[in-house]
This record gives structure tokens, sequence and C-alpha cells, in this order.
């Protein structure tokens, strides 16, 4: 609209601000500054002294992103750019004419401006084109230990068409270069204005200047930061995940009619335009959360969409170049969905949360069929389910389920549950007894071991703060859970509110992190974080690894977050299941390193509204080596990877990596009675509790699983039958075979 | 069981004539005796309350109206009603009527509650809408029932046929595409019929079922029945309905769409029916900082005005930012279709554009000063 009401005024020669500049090119740069005002369509017009093209070079600058335009008009009156930067931000701009005359203007309407919003102003230099600019990025380096200030990294990555370069900065230091190189100027006290200054020596045209740089404070700067670039998308975009099998993440955005898919290429980095694949139109569209997974195992990902009357699968073909609808007829008022494998068949089911009635589940039959039901997993008869997240929160190699919960007017629709897989597929509610039920108003939490002592730690992100506030909650091990909020430093730096939650290592130090409504929660590692706001898009996006460096993206609508990594290794895992589900959902995966153990579960579907990456993810700091690598999968199969290559991402097959049998480990274990009753003995000299069993039948398939609390295990429900027991520590395993009577 | 309680609406009707000009308030006023000796057949209301059957497998068997059923001409006793403002559902037209058994009366508790209606009390109200293209002929889609039970409040949903013959319960929830004309205007909406779910969704208060409409600041106004004009709380007074001990001044909210009311009063009723029934306390959505109810809303604070959102949607800033429409979360939200930003929640999947237009103009008067 205010595009067009420029181009009647330019049409019409309506009046607006016009300053026209000669540059001389004999005499280098102009620089030229300016704040913008509401309805302001001041341009600034240059023309070069000697014909030659003209370059506009943004230092700095802001304009309030989608609504005020920098529009960059060429010598012939046709527009080079219209836009907004990198979300609202000018640096790094820049722009050249085909021939002498280029135009700076601004389009801003009737609200929020440069004046009046503290927004940087513009800093931007034209000069004519008659050398090629060097390439230049700057980076601060913290030197809060010694100067108690900092340093400003100069990486000329190019010199263009210089043979020397005069680098300065305006607090009175200079030097040379003459080819690529990083430079470090410096220390700075902090809050300096730093600008620098790169002066191609043989031709004054090619001048380049930083915008002022800074560092406030001595806070702890975060781990990791993120550039931001824009994405195409076109539609809702609601996933990051790999769609064709390549196990790169891929972007992807619905309308009801559409798939619009990012493909992440085998080079790096999405491709620069979309594939769109036409559905019919889809009785629901993903308004409050898409799934995704291969439920029919053809090697392409399948889609859930969960709308606000029903739920609809999108099931690719086996190319994944198209998808059949397959839409549920029942209301569902859907909010969180996820796929996981509830009845441990291999095949993957799926779970939606109800916002005004019990929850709802799929069942997959193998064939590629779903089955409607409701009931038993969480009942709640006017729902008030939000966010559902699968994960094995007491260690006995099943999937147990936590659902955050919100409802006004309630006491009790609002309380937050737990569902606690007893290895068989039967789920009890048990949130009160470990100390999770509480009625905070919750969209979502993050899940993740926070302190890396073996199990999943919780924190419960709050929506709104009615009925409390953000709670962070340390896994005791032993099926209890300790407020640990007030030592945790989130509270009071942490202010947001919203829908998502999510963990991650963004920043790959070993330490698990918090994304909460694009804050950063930088985990240190011992269930305390440090707080870093404007970190990402508002409510998150989808996670994943865009570009293929180890490093987790994150994708917002149109804006794509890349991770601007560090020093800091990692390892990427994408699960394979062959007895399991193809993905390997629900699959316990353990990283050991000299620094210990990190664990992390499989998961389709965390936080509100998004999807993210089906691959996981660590980060190791600077461990240069990982002991192994074990896979805990829903099949009961354990894999057990020696010494995997850092750096990599690793695609691991079920079975591909068996863990051995360890004679040492459970020696002269006998079972009796043999052939077995109802009831099971383990004679063992060696301590079993804790100790998980595995039942499988003669055809390998688990039929039951659960954590020792005895030296026995109730078998009643096994038919009559050969079986094997398996006992397993620490991924080394023992097994031996019984007979159920 | 079944036994048929009937109305005795005529006694009241009679009454009204004869005492018209007694001071209502007047507790000598009493009705006619019933035991005198020269009977005469009273009408009587043909309604059938069968609590322990309801719902009843289709519309008709509850005899609410005379004649063809899509006339929806009310039998005796059975009283149309019309709030001042208006739920918005996707330009559906609506009746409203009201029923209740002959020796039970509804009583005030305040202006900006329900009145506590007694057991048997029906509240009955027909969404359909005319011009329906290609047509342009009027089409009948639901008949929403509320009836009072012992044990609280009961839905009940009834989906007329294609020949608009007889509507049949239905509260499993579905869709319906309508194409019609409004104001000149072709308009297209893919209709939700609710699920019981979704009625209890708006209609409730903690986790307890209860109508929305049917409070004293909504009916405080005149309406055009079919033997005069009259204030419809009067009606119900003298229909026998509703306890005749009002206060004096009711504080009455006005037809939002009137132009002639101030905008702040047209804005706040147009909020009350639409939004408060999930923003206001021991609703489904009190935790937001928001309060709607029209008693509430002539707090700015309580209207959103400054008010930073829990949840950001971007380039917003509070929920109503004032002289500022378009980073306005209510703004943004009433203009919106999709479903994971668009307010109300439920009832609604087209804008109302005159009703956004009217709340832009509200927040764009607005001369508040921000923190």
């Amino acid at each position: 609209m205010k595009k067009i009401t420029l181009l009647i005024c330019l049409i019409a020669s309506c009046f607006f601000t016009v300053a026209q500049t000669t540059v001389d090119c004999s005499l280098g740069a102009v620089n030229t500054t300016y704040c913008y005002t509401n309805d302001d369509l001041t341009s600034f017009v240059f023309v070069s002294s000697d014909g030659s093209d003209l370059v506009v070079t943004f230092n700095s600058g802001q304009v309030e992103n989608e609504y005020d335009e920098l529009i960059i008009l060429d010598t012939n009156g046709s527009q080079i750019y219209n836009g907004y930067g990198n979300n609202g931000d000018l640096s790094g701009l820049t722009f050249q004419s085909s021939g002498d005359t280029i135009t700076v203007s601004i389009n801003s309407d009737f609200a929020i401006n440069c004046t009046d919003n503290g927004y940087t102003q513009w800093d931007f230099d034209v000069s004519c084109a008659t050398c090629a600019n060097p390439s230049v990025t700057y980076n601060i380096v913290n030197d809060c230990d010694n100067s108690g200030g900092f340093f400003i990294d100069i990486d000329i990555t190019d010199i263009g068409s210089a043979t020397s370069l005069t680098v300065s900065d305006n607090q009175g230091s200079a030097t040379q270069a003459t080819a690529a190189t990083i430079l470090q100027f410096g220390p700075y006290t902090n809050s300096t204005d730093v600008i620098i200054s790169i002066q191609n020596d043989q031709d004054i045209n090619c001048t380049v200047n930083s915008g002022s740089i800074t560092q406030v404070d001595c806070s702890e700067p975060p781990g990791t930061t993120f550039t931001t670039s824009t994405v195409s998308t076109s539609g809702s975009q609601r996933a990051a995940v790999d769609m064709n099998g390549d196990f790169l993440d891929d972007v992807v955005s619905i309308t009801n009619s559409n798939i619009n898919i990012f493909y992440q290429e085998s080079s790096g980095g999405l491709s620069t335009s979309a594939t769109n694949i036409v559905t019919t139109t889809a009785d629901n569209i993903p308004s409050w959360s898409l799934a995704a997974a291969d439920y029919d195992r053809n090697g392409y990902t399948d889609l859930l969409y969960g709308g606000q009357n029903g739920v609809t699968f999108m099931r690719a073909n086996n190319n994944g170049t198209a998808f059949t609808e397959i839409s549920g007829s029942q209301y569902v008022f859907s909010q969180r969905s996820n796929f996981v494998d509830l009845n441990q068949d291999g095949n993957l089911d799926a779970f939606v949360c109800h916002d005004v009635d019990p929850n709802v589940y799929y069942m997959n039959d193998g064939s590629g069929n779903l089955t409607f039901n409701q009931g038993g997993l969480g009942d709640d008869e006017a729902g008030g389910n939000y966010g559902s997240i699968w994960i094995d929160y007491d260690n006995d190699r099943d999937m147990d389920m936590f659902i955050a919960k919100c409802r006004g007017g309630a006491t009790t629709i609002n309380i937050n549950e737990m569902h606690e897989n007893d290895g068989s597929g039967n789920f009890t509610e048990v949130a009160s007894t470990l100390g999770l039920a509480d009625p905070i108003q919750t969209w979502s939490s993050a899940w993740g071991d926070f302190d890396n002592d073996g199990d999943m730690d919780v924190f419960v992100g709050a929506s709104s703060t009615a009925n409390g506030t953000h709670k962070l909650m340390r896994n005791n091990g032993n099926s209890t859970f300790t407020d640990v909020t007030s030592t945790s430093g989130i509270l009071p730096a942490f202010t947001n509110t919203g829908h998502e939650n999510a963990t991650y290592d963004f920043d790959n130090d070993g330490n698990l992190d918090i994304a909460s409504n694009g804050s950063i929660l930088f985990g240190n590692g011992d269930l305390t974080f440090t707080v870093h706001d404007n970190m990402l898009g508002i409510t998150n996006g989808s996670f994943g690894d865009m570009n293929n460096d180890g490093f987790i993206d994150a994708i917002l609508g149109t804006n794509l977050y890349t991770n601007d990594t560090n020093s800091n290794n990692w390892v990427k895992i994408t699960t394979t299941g062959v007895a399991s589900n193809i993905n390997g959902i629900g699959a316990r995966v353990e990283l050991h390193t000299a620094s210990g153990v990190q664990i992390r579960d499989v998961r389709s579907g965390e936080g509100f509204r998004y999807m993210s990456t089906l691959n996981t993810h660590f980060g190791i700091g600077t461990e240069t080596e990982i002991t192994n690598l074990i896979i805990y999968w829903p099949s009961g199969t354990i894999d057990n990877i020696m010494n995997p290559a850092i750096n990599t991402h690793h695609i691991i097959t079920e079975g591909q990596a068996l863990s051995v049998e360890d004679e040492t480990l459970f020696q002269n274990i006998t079972i009796h009675p043999n052939p077995v009753g109802n009831l099971m003995n383990i004679d063992s000299p060696v301590n079993l509790i804790g100790k998980i069993a595995t039942i499988f039948n003669i055809e390998g398939k688990r039929m039951m699983n659960l954590k020792l609390e005895e030296n026995k295990i109730d078998v009643s429900s096994l038919r009559q039958g050969n079986y094997i027991l398996r006992l397993e520590s620490n991924g080394k395993v023992h097994t031996q075979k019984f007979i159920k009577q | 069981m079944i036994y048929t309680l009937r109305k005795l609406a005529s006694i009241a009707i009679l009454s009204a004539m004869l005492f018209s000009c007694a001071d209502d308030n007047d507790p000598t006023t009493t009705p006619i005796s019933m035991d005198d000796d020269d009977y005469v057949p009273i009408p009587t209301s043909p309604v059938v309350l069968e609590m322990d059957n309801f719902p009843f497998d289709t519309l008709s068997e509850y005899n609410f109206f005379d004649g063809e059923l899509k006339e929806q001409n009310p039998v005796l006793g059975v009283i149309p009603y019309e709030p001042i403002s208006a739920l918005f559902t996707d330009y559906a037209k609506k009746k409203r009527f009201i029923w209740m058994p002959s020796d039970v009366e509804a009583t005030y508790a305040a202006d900006t509650e329900l009145i506590d209606m007694p057991v048997g009390t029906f509240l009955i109200k027909t969404f359909y809408y005319n011009n329906v293209q290609p047509d342009n002929n009027t089409r009948i889609i639901e008949t929403r029932l509320m009836l009072k039970k012992n044990t609280g409040w009961e839905f009940a949903d009834y989906v007329w046929n294609d020949d608009q013959t007889e509507a049949t319960f239905d509260l499993n929830g579905s869709f319906t595409n309508v194409d019609f004309m409004e104001n000149g205007t072709p308009k297209s909406t893919n209709y939700r019929i609710p699920s019981d779910a979704e009625c209890l969704t708006c209609h409730k208060s903690q986790n307890n079922p209860i109508p929305i409409g049917v409070k004293p600041q909504n009916l405080n106004s005149m309406y055009d029945y079919v033997d005069g004009t009259k204030n419809q709380l009067q009606k119900l007074i003298d229909e026998g309905y509703l306890e005749d001990n009002l206060p004096a001044t009711i504080n009455t909210v006005v037809k939002w769409s009137d132009e002639t009311q101030p905008i702040d009063l047209r804005v706040r009723s147009y909020i009350d029916i639409n939004c408060a029934h999930c923003h206001q306390e021991l609703s489904h959505c009190d935790y937001r900082p928001v309060r709607f109810a029209f008693n509430e809303s002539s707090d700015e604070t309580n209207i959103g005005i400054c008010v930073d959102p829990d949840t950001e949607i971007p380039g917003m800033r509070n929920i109503v930012t004032p002289a500022l429409k378009e980073r306005s979360v209510m703004y943004y939200r009433m203009n919106s279709e999709a479903e994971e930003f668009r307010m109300p929640l439920l009832g609604r999947s087209i804008i109302h554009e005159e009703a956004v237009q009217m709340i832009g103009e509200w927040i764009d008067g607005l001369t508040n000063e921000c923190d």
C-alpha cells in the first residue's frame, strides 16, 4: 500500500524533500547521516562528478521492520532496493548504480520513527565506483578479565582492488594491511563508540567504515549469536525438518492447499527457491501445531496439521513429490501434536493435545492406517492441554509424557500432568507424586539434562504469571523433582512470557540452553543460566541445522536466524530405526566424553506450535574425542558406537553396532524357577536394583521393559513360551533364555 | 415419566391489562384467583418440557413454534428477546426466545449478571441467513437450546434440514458453507456449527455451563412484540417470568452500531457481549490481564490501554496502543481470520468489518500516554 503511494508520488511529482549532492570522485566518499520522522519521504540524490557509477554503503542505521522502507533508486529511476535490511538493521547494505546517479530514500508511515524511538540513525557513504571495496567483518572480543574493556577483531577477508589498506579507528590507532588478515584493535574502555575505517590507499573512493561498535559492560556475553536473513517462505512457516530423506533439515511452510519446502542442498544451506507441492484443500491447517515423521516408513516425511476443529495428516508419496490428505471427522481443538510409538509395535502413532476435551491419539496399524482414539492420556473433560512432550523422565527406557496445561477459571484443569509409561504402553498420571503438578498457566515446557547428571530436568515456561511464574525443576533421579528456580539465575532477569519453550545447546558448550520466546537462557551446566534477550524471533520458531555446520539455527516466518558459531565441537546423529520406528523417535541417546555423559531423547514435537529437527544434536565444548555413543532404541535394541568422529553428522542404523555381551558385568546370574510361573526370581551376586530388564520373545520383539526395584519380575502378563531376559547397564548387556509356563 | 407443565401466561397478560395503571411495585397487586367459580378455559402454553428426556431428537417435539417450523412463530409463553448489542457470528442473523414453566420466575441479581432463571427455563436461539446465494433466499442453519435443570444448564443443538422443515439434534460439531449478501456485499463463510465442548468453552463460569446474554444490562430496551412495543424487562415481568423488583435505574449497554452514542460506550458494549465471556474472572481466559465486562471495562488497564500482551505478536506493542490501531493487539486479532490469531477464539471465522472499523476509530482517537 505504502509502496504504491510512493510510486504515485513519484509519478505525480508530489512534493517531498529532495537534496542533491555531487560526489567528487577525486575527493572520495560523501558521508550522510539522517534520522527519519513520521510520514517521511525524504530522498537524497547523489551524482558523480565524472560520470562514474556510484556505490552506497550503509555503515549503520535502522528502519521499523515491515513498516518503514529504505528505497534505493538507480540512475534511470528504477528501483534497486525496497526493504528493511536485516529485520530493520541496515548496516552492511551496499548498492551500486548503473550510471552517475543514485537516490537513497526513506518511506516511513505515520508511526514509529528514528527520532522518537531512539533508533540508530542512518550513516551511509556514497562513493564513486572506481574500485572494489574491501570485505570486512567485525567481532567484539571480551577483555573483561584483563583491561576490563574490549578488543575489536577486524577480519579483512578481501582487500578488494587495493594493494594496501590503511586501517584506523576513531581513537587514534592506525595500521596497514596488504592482504586478507585479521587485525585486533584495542583494548577500549567499555561503552566507547568505536568506528573502524578501512581506506584503499590507491583509490580514495574505496573507503569502508564500520558502524559504531561497542561493548556496553562486562556482563557475560552470549555463547553464540545469530545473524538474520530472509527466506521467502510462502504460507505459515511451521517446520525445520528433513522432508526428502537426505537427513538435512529443510524449511516447511503450509497453506490449506500448499506445502512449500526450501530443501537444504547437499552443499550446505537452503536452496534459493522453494519447491511448492500443491495438495488437496486441507480440512484443517496447522494453525495450532505441526508435527512431522515418516509414519508410513517410505523414506519421506509425513506431516500432521493440528487445526482448530480437527486433525489432518498429509502423507508423502514414495518420492516425496506429492501428499495425500487424510482428515479425521472428529472435532479436535488441537494444540501441541507429536509423533511417538505409543504401543511399542515399531509404528509411529500420533498424539494431539485437545484444548477443550480429553486428548486424542491415532494408532498406526503398520500399514499406514490411523485409527482415532480418545481417552487414557489426559482425560480432563474440559481439556486444558497445551504443550505435550515425550521424554523418558525416569530412565526406564520408555516414553513418558508431560503436559503443560492452562485454563482460566479453573482449579484442576490447569494442573500440569505427567503420564508415566510402565513399559507395556500403560500410562499412569503421576505429576503430584513427582512434585510437577503445578497450576502455572503454561503452553509448553523445555526438558533436558541441564546439569548433565543423567536425567531430564524441566523448565516450565509461564504463558501468564497469573497463577505462578516460570519454574525450573531438578530431576533428583528418584522420581522426585526439586524447585531450583531461585538459584538458577533465571528470575528476575527473565521477564518474557509466551507459548514457546525448547531445549538445545546453541553454543555447543556441552551444556543445554533454553530458548524461550526469543530469549536464550544459556546453560552453565549446573542448573544456572545466563539470560540473553532478543536472540531469536519473539516466538522462537523451528530449530534445526539449516546450513549443516553443526550449530543450531532457527527459522521463524521469513526470518532465518543463522548461528554465528564458535570454536566448540559437536556431533549430530540421525537415528534410523529398523525394528523401531524409522525416525528412532523415543530413542535415548547417550554421549560419553571425558567431560561426562550427555543425554537426549529423540522426539517429534516440542515447544508449542513449531516442528524442529528430528536429528539429535550435541555440543561437546572443547572435547576432541567421544568415548562412545549409546543408542537405546524403542525396540529394545542397544547400539554402542565406539569413538565416533567429532564435528560429524552420523547416520546410525538400528543394530549397526550392537552392544556386546559383558561376561563380567552380570556374572553368575541365575533365574528361578525355570520354567517360570507368574514371578521370576533373579539371583545375582551384583546389585540389580535400578538396572533395566527387558524381555524379548523368541522373534526378538520387545515384550516387557522395566527398571528393577527388586530382584523379581512379575511376568504374569506373558503368554506361555520361550523368552529372553536381558539385563543392561551402561550399554553393556547380559542375556538369558527362560520358559514361561 | 412424561408430564407437561402448562403455562398460565394468560393470567399475567390479563393482569397486566387490567392493572396497567397500577404501580408495578404495589404488593397489593395480586393475580386473579384460580378458584373463581366462573371457570373459563385458560389458554396454556403447549411447550413440552420433559427434563428427563432432554434433549429430544427433533426441534419440533418441543412445540416452541406454531404453524410451519421455519416461520418460528412462537407459541403462547415463548417470548422473543434481543440483546441490545449482539454477539457476532459470521453475520448470521438470530432469533431468540425464552420460556419458563408456569409457576416459577427468574429473579434479578445485578445489572451485569444473568437473571437467576428457574429450573425448566428454555433459552432458544436460531441462527439463519437472509439473501443466501444463488437463490437469494433465507436459510436457517441451527437452533441452539439451553435448558436449566436441577443440576444446572444443559446444551442442545438442532441442525436444520435442506427442506427447512425440521431440525435434528447434533452436538458433534460440523461445518456448512454459506454464500450470502450482506448489505449488498457478497460474503462467504464456512459456518461452524458447534460441538458441546465448544458450547462450554464460551458458556461457562469455572466449569459450570451458563447463558451469556440474559442480563438486565443487555435487555433494558424497547422491543416490537406482536402486540406492541415494550421494554423487554417489563415484558418478562408482565409475563410472570421475572420478579418485579428491578432497581429504578439499570446501567445499560448501548447498541454498538448506534453512531449517536459515545464511541467508548459503543466499544465497551461490543466487547462485553463478544469478548467478556472469556475475559472476566472465572472464565476460560481469566489468566490474561484484560477484563472486558461492561462494568469493568471503563478502567483503562482492564480494557488493555497501554497494557503489554502476555503473547507478543510481531509489530504489535500494547493490547490497545493509543492512537495506533496498527500496533494494537486487540485490533490485530479482531482484524485477522487466522485461527491462531483471531479473536474471539470461537464463533467467528470471517472479519466483522463494521466492528473492526469502530475499534480502529476508537483506538486512533485515544490520546493516553503510555509509560
